[in-house]
């Protein structure tokens, strides 16, 4: 109990750090929010509306420290204003009305990156040498040192353009009514494919790597040899005594993962043209919404902090070192 | 694992620019597959390259409104096309521009419905101006509008002329609707009332949305197609894709070597138009600034420049060098012969710029580059923001220009806002700029060279950039807004034209294209240069003129 409530302790000094730094980091960029909808408007905003663009936006001009208390206490009452780049809609409803493809499209090729890869770098430790072993890294390593939109866009171009097995863009369908009907979620499904495949594929190698170099490590362990002595079967090794053992670091990256999916994969979102938040971040910060910004910062920053935790919890359970110390 | 991603996918957000163009012209190997809507496609399916996802704001004072709100959804009394010169009365049927220029009447045309079936009466007018000037402002000089049975009379502090085209290019919108909104400016209007051809909003979808047939429409001849749908894309690539692949009908964002990565699929289909209507950009030099303030050197700097290597490789030939009159393609009409008789300083000529600027006191040193009076380097920054790829070659170009009569030019590329922030409030060499774009030149040349929109360094102003202020220009500029006669508003624009070329308040480089592509294969009847009905724009006044003229391909 007490380790959880230090733990608290310190979430709750990086939460107020990271709010801060949301706070600051916008403000630091040049220009304001109107300047930049007129520049990039260019010829078709009249001079003479920007002064009650700025009224209709409340462009703050209050002393910072002023806005920073206010900021402060519209963070810890959930209010996080109307969003300037997509006026007058609210910055809640904003997100909440991509984080879910967001969260589809990261957490499936997450966790799919995840299994698959540490099960190969299972697999690949346990036989040292194999095929899996000496063939499977490299080629990964190789797929995954892709700059990753070409791997996109190849895949967009391979089996989009050429072939046609796969839709181009969006996350459905137009005009297919949303809703749980069968269709609607083939079809959502077969939308997502493309997308999560070349996350899938860039990320993988990095977590067979990380398991099999961890795997090496423990299968050299006295009670691997052990087991082996007991006579135990070579797939009980395997999985409950050395992978079982290999497993934290990569618990660890998972949490660490999961919180950066809300943070949207504004690549593939781009090149797929995916619905998500990644885009609207970018979209935000080019055109200076702080609101947007701000809100899409503290939803990071929350969803990483509270993965965090919950790594740190499951810690406790899956590693004894941690209760005791 | 994530993080690095993230910090990798900004950075290499840029290139994904560059490297679409290798994506696209790979695919122009393969026939043109046929679209996920079906081959029979009854919507016309437009991109929109600039909008991830899409929100239900249908609010036509909202600077963020969805597309199509403005072309499809309302209407104005008049709409201007630039392509031709024409102006085609729409909901006014005809006005009067009272003699002293101070007030203007409109007559509306009779029987034109809300899509709610109420009448279109004089009080939406009046109605839309006060919410206008409430909400986004704008038309300082109107003093009063007052309806009175289907007249409308505006009414203005002084005599301004411009005044026609912008108080009738206004969108109008319901009385009866929105007196009832209580804060219009926050509202999202999700089920708009307009006048517009296609007002009815079906299947609203964050990435696409459909517009279908006004029930009302006043016009009812002219709904030929079903009804519109939009298509959200997070930027040109994907929307070119689209386009390139047959999926959309009408491809208004930039596309890079059009000829071989859209028309060469399907020549016989597709075709694109670009008049040089848009506004024009030039290369501005900050005259609040030595040596800028000369004029002789702004024009020496001006014949440096080769405005065809700046079109041809800059704006891969999608625009056309400009003239010395500094006016568009747009303003064809108004440019004056005797001033295009006499252009030399914007013709490509080193020897001229050389020999201008040696008797100017910028003499070359013995390394071949010139030096200011006091021996400093005669060097400077071409600023332009990092996002516009083309404008960014065309600064690279004048550069090179530059450097063959012997002046550094360092073409300096932060993002916009940085760019723009040094522009408004002075503190910049040169830049490359647009122009005010109205229907008439008034607006553009009060920006170019107006005393009246002249701050100082560190004001802030949102034109004349470059503080080029002249007494002799403020003046035709005020005898034009004064007049209503065309043929005196014509001479008035032949003498403005004349202090614009002998002072060369700026460096004009070329007219801004109007981009526009699209396929016949589901609907016909297109705008082309040898019918300028409209331009191709989807967010231009002119967008609706296109809209009540497509119609299906089969309906032959």
């Amino acid at each position: 109990m007490r380790f959880i409530l230090r733990r608290l302790g310190f979430y709750f000094i990086a939460f107020w750090a990271c709010i801060t730094l949301n706070f600051m980091l916008p403000r630091f960029m040049p220009g304001d929010p109107v300047s930049r909808m007129f520049a990039r408007s260019q010829d078709r905003m009249q001079p003479e509306q920007i002064d009650q663009l700025r009224r209709l936006f409340g462009v703050d001009d209050r002393p910072i420290w002023e806005q920073y208390i206010n900021y402060i206490g519209d963070v810890l009452t959930g209010q996080m204003g109307v969003s300037i780049s997509r006026f007058p809609t609210p910055v809640t409803e904003v997100i909440a009305s991509q984080i879910g493809w967001t969260i589809l499209l990261g957490g499936v090729s997450l966790i799919i990156a995840a299994v698959v890869g540490n099960l190969l770098g299972i697999l690949a430790a346990w036989r040292r040498g194999g095929l899996v072993d000496s063939g499977l890294p490299p080629l990964l390593i190789f797929i995954g040192s892709f700059p990753y939109f070409w791997l996109a866009m190849a895949a967009l171009y391979l089996f989009g353009v050429v072939l046609g097995w796969f839709p181009l863009r969006h996350a459905f369908t137009s005009g297919l009514e949303p809703g749980f009907t069968g269709e609607y979620l083939l079809d959502v499904a077969h939308h997502l494919v493309l997308p999560a495949l070349t996350i899938v594929l860039v990320s993988i190698g990095g977590w067979m790597l990380g398991m099999r170099n961890t795997m090496i490590a423990t299968n050299a362990e006295d009670y691997i040899i052990m087991a082996e002595a007991k006579g135990l079967k070579p797939g009980r090794i395997m999985f409950r005594y050395a992978a079982r053992n290999a497993m934290l670091p990569a618990v660890t990256s998972f949490g660490m993962s999961l919180g950066f999916v809300v943070g949207g994969a504004l690549l593939t979102e781009v090149v797929f043209a995916y619905p998500g938040v990644g885009y609207q971040l970018l979209a935000a910060v080019q055109g200076l919404d702080y609101p947007l910004m701000q809100g899409l910062f503290l939803t990071i920053t929350a969803a990483v902090l509270i993965a965090n935790f919950l790594v740190d919890i499951l810690y406790v359970r899956l590693d004894p070192r941690v209760r005791t110390s | 694992m994530t993080h690095p991603r993230f910090l990798r996918s900004v950075r290499n957000a840029a290139a994904v620019l560059s490297l679409s163009v290798l994506v696209l012209t790979g695919c122009s190997a393969n026939p043109p597959s046929t679209s996920a809507d079906g081959p029979e496609r009854t919507l016309l399916t437009i991109p929109r390259e600039d909008m991830g996802t899409f929100v239900q704001n249908f609010n036509p004072f909202s600077p963020t409104v969805a597309p199509m709100t403005q072309q499809a959804i309302y209407e104005s009394m008049l709409i201007y096309n630039p392509a031709d010169g024409t102006t085609t009365p729409w909901l006014a049927t005809e006005w009067e521009v009272a003699e002293d220029g101070k007030s203007i009447v409109f007559t509306l045309r009779d029987g034109v419905t809300w899509s709610d079936g109420e009448p279109f009466v004089g009080e939406d007018v009046v109605n839309t101006f006060d919410l206008q000037r409430e909400i986004l402002g704008g038309y300082d000089y109107l003093d009063t509008v007052t309806a009175d049975g289907n007249t409308v009379t505006f009414t203005f502090t002084t005599p301004f002329s411009p005044a026609l085209f912008e108080v009738g290019q206004q969108i109008i919108v319901p009385e009866h609707v929105w007196s009832a909104i209580e804060d219009p400016s926050r509202e999202t209007n999700a089920v708009p009332v307009g006048t517009g051809p296609y007002t009815e909003v079906a299947q609203f979808q964050a990435q696409s949305f459909v517009l279908e047939k006004n029930p009302n429409y006043w016009q009812p001849e002219k709904q030929q197609i079903e009804g519109i749908r939009m298509l959200a894309f997070a930027g040109n690539d994907g929307a070119n894709l689209a386009a390139v692949n047959g999926d959309v009908d009408w491809a208004p964002q930039f596309m890079p070597n059009i000829e071989e990565t859209f028309i060469s699929k399907d020549p016989e289909n597709r075709d694109y138009w670009f008049p040089p209507t848009g506004a024009m950009i030039n290369w501005q030099l900050n005259t609040a600034k030595a040596p800028f303030d000369d004029v002789d050197v702004r024009k020496a700097l001006s014949m440096a420049v080769n405005r065809e290597q700046v079109t041809s490789i800059g704006m891969t030939g999608y625009t056309e060098p400009a003239d010395c009159t500094g006016l568009s393609g747009a303003y064809e009409n108004w440019k004056s012969d005797e001033v295009l008789a006499d252009c030399d300083w914007t013709e490509y000529n080193v020897d001229a710029a050389n020999a201008l600027l040696d008797e100017a006191g910028y003499a070359k040193g013995a390394d071949g580059m010139r030096t200011m009076e006091d021996g400093s380097p005669f060097a400077f920054d071409i600023s332009v923001g990092s996002a516009s790829s083309d404008w960014l070659s065309v600064a690279n170009v004048i550069s090179q220009n530059l450097a063959d009569v012997g002046i550094t030019a360092t073409v300096d590329a932060p993002d916009w806002a940085t760019v723009v922030s040094g522009y408004e409030l002075g503190e910049f060499d040169t830049g490359i700029v647009w122009s005010n774009a109205a229907p008439t030149p008034y607006q553009y040349f009060r920006g170019m060279m107006g005393t009246s929109t002249v701050e100082a360094v560190g004001e802030k102003t949102f034109e004349n950039y470059h503080r080029y202020g002249s007494e002799e220009a403020e003046q035709l500029l005020t005898d034009f807004a004064a007049s209503s006669d065309e043929a005196e508003q014509g001479e008035i624009v032949n003498q403005l034209q004349e202090v614009y070329s002998e002072n060369a308040p700026a460096v004009p480089l070329f007219p801004g294209p109007e981009w526009g592509a699209y396929t016949d294969v589901n609907f016909e009847g297109w705008p082309t240069e040898e019918n300028p009905y409209a331009t191709l724009s989807v967010r231009a006044p002119t967008t609706v003129l296109l809209l009540t003229s497509l119609k299906p391909a089969s309906a032959e």
